[in-house]
């Protein structure tokens, strides 16, 4: 039978609950108590992905690659864009990689509460919880994309140099800046579901936005103050730098884009917080 | 610590009736602000002015509980009477609208059967995940992990995913790990309905060992007998107030019928 334990009454430690109005504070300790269950919901996701595809992880790769050829034929060899001193493909891959990385993040967290309403109508645990593992859980397209690079970069005779090490700084910009955008819409999601209508309209136009097709010296100077303020520019910049060895290290555009994504996050964050009271009753 | 594990005070839950404002989209807000515009010339208007005021609810009112460390307590009431709301709201799910509660401990609760199972994963992955949603790590899960197959007799389909298992063994592994998980205030909202009846003696048994243990335990159901066998204590909730808070008796189905009937 099952052994007799007592539970020791002395020791428990005990919470209040109020009514929860404005803002409340972030509680990043209890989001650090649930780690494990962000390790097992971003593995969730990345096997609910992957799950009765045939092709499985072929699908992320055929993505940007298909995309790298399209733009290669238009942009690069049709209408003639410049892409300096690297050839187009790889100019614009370098792009790719973190862009369809930057999408697909934004996408899946925008819909994180809104597609477990199940889960949070009956369980337990910080909301924050759902966009983080979506923009977690996309890292694996990423890093599945890298690794096509790699006989690309040789079938043009290019070599990383000791930029490489910076990639990591990259891939983290663009995480966090897919979770800045990603806890706000996820919060208003709730309540308006034209954020799904709007989704695929504002990722194309914010690729406008983005020198992913073209060279960032194309944009005129007098908007450069305001074209930067998309961290999106600084982490394409910053791929291409690291991985091709094109142009500088993007420092002022990377300070410039990394306080505005900073301002949108910890705003969004508080947002996500003070919206999640009404999660389960709303959504 | 203290003497109770739950307390609360004047705890209220409104809701908002029909859809009004933000809850409705956009378009609402677009359709409203122009139907204000078109006002004069509009002859009919009964249904703009029906949203106008919205109309509240309150689930849940002025309840006054304490339950001590280690109580059994059984929870009846029609169906919206109240019963769900304060079982999520204890569980952390939704916020009240005014009051407070206090709890002692970790929450468990089972709100629903397989509540928080993910169907994709198999029953070994969702023994981690439910332990996961607790706070607990997976060292804590695997001290436990024999104890909660061999209770929920699911040997054979540990590796198979949820998806695929019969209602029974859905109920008996849900309950197993809410049974075993490391929570000491437990609530379960009509959940050993399902499963035959071997395993619902089995739960009987098996959440008196849990009492004993000095865990407390609110425990919702329509089924009187149940209430009876199990609970010392009943609560009965109408219409989102507490209407009887004392020790079970048999006077207690009649007056509960009573209730039912004459809502």
């Amino acid at each position: 039978m099952i052994p007799a334990m007592k539970i020791d009454t002395d020791n428990l430690s005990s919470h209040m609950i109020v009514p929860q109005l404005g803002w409340v504070p972030l509680n990043l300790r209890e989001l650090w108590k649930y780690r494990q269950l962000l390790r097992i919901f971003v593995w969730r996701d990345v096997k609910a992905r992957y799950k009765q595809t045939m092709a499985g992880v072929t699908w992320v790769i055929i993505q940007p690659l298909i995309a790298m050829v399209v733009f290669s034929l238009f942009f690069g060899r049709w209408l003639g864009i410049s892409s300096g001193d690297v050839p187009y493909p790889i100019f614009t891959f370098c792009a790719l990689i973190p862009w369809t990385y930057f999408v697909h993040a934004l996408t899946v967290s925008s819909n994180s509460v809104v597609g477990q309403q199940s889960v949070i109508t009956k369980v337990y645990f910080p909301r924050l919880l759902m966009p983080l593992s979506a923009v977690l859980s996309g890292l694996v397209d990423l890093f599945a994309a890298l690794v096509i690079l790699i006989p690309l970069m040789f079938f043009y005779g290019l070599k990383p140099g000791w930029e490489l090490i910076f990639l990591p700084v990259f891939i983290l910009l663009a995480l966090l800046t897919a979770l800045s955008v990603g806890v706000w819409l996820a919060a208003i999601n709730v309540r308006f579901r034209d954020v799904n209508q709007a989704m695929p309209f504002v990722t194309q136009l914010w690729m406008f936005c983005t020198p992913v097709a073209y060279p960032l010296s194309v944009v005129p100077e007098n908007l450069r103050p305001i074209y930067e303020l998309n961290p999106m520019v600084a982490v394409v910049e910053g791929f291409r730098w690291a991985v091709a060895g094109q142009g500088e290290l993007p420092l002022r555009m990377m300070l410039v884009s990394i306080c505005a994504m900073l301002v949108v996050l910890i705003g969004g964050l508080y947002w996500f917080r003070r919206e999640e009271a009404c999660f389960a009753d709303v959504v | 610590m203290g003497e109770f594990a739950i307390k609360t005070s004047k705890l209220g839950k409104r809701y908002v009736l029909g859809t009004r404002g933000a809850h409705q989209g956009l378009h609402k807000l677009f359709e409203d602000n122009l139907r204000a515009l078109a006002k004069p010339f509009l002859i009919q208007h009964s249904v703009a002015d029906a949203d106008q005021h919205p109309q509240f609810l309150w689930a849940l009112r002025d309840i006054d509980l304490s339950i001590r460390h280690g109580e059994i307590v059984g929870l009846a009431g029609h169906n919206g009477a109240g019963k769900s709301v304060l079982l999520k709201i204890l569980s952390r799910i939704t916020w009240p609208t005014e009051g407070q509660a206090t709890l002692e401990g970790k929450v468990g609760s089972m709100l629903e059967v397989g509540a928080g199972f993910h169907p994709e994963f198999t029953g070994r992955e969702n023994v981690f995940l439910v332990a996961a949603t607790l706070g607990m790590t997976v060292d804590e899960v695997r001290e436990k992990f024999d104890q909660i197959v061999e209770f929920a007799e699911v040997h054979d389909m540990l590796d198979t995913p949820v998806k695929r298992y019969s209602s029974g063994m859905y109920v008996r592994l849900a309950f197993s790990m809410a049974a075993h998980l490391n929570a000491n205030i437990m609530l379960f909202d009509e959940v050993i309905a399902v499963g035959d009846a071997d395993f619902r003696e089995k739960c009987l048994a098996r959440i008196k060992v849990m009492a004993d243990e000095g865990r407390t335990i609110i425990f919702v159901s329509h089924n009187m007998e149940l209430i009876k066998e199990l609970c010392p204590r009943t609560l009965i909730l109408s219409s989102g107030k507490l209407v009887h808070d004392g020790p079970t008796d048999i006077d207690l189905l009649d007056r509960y019928a009573h209730l039912v009937e004459h809502r």
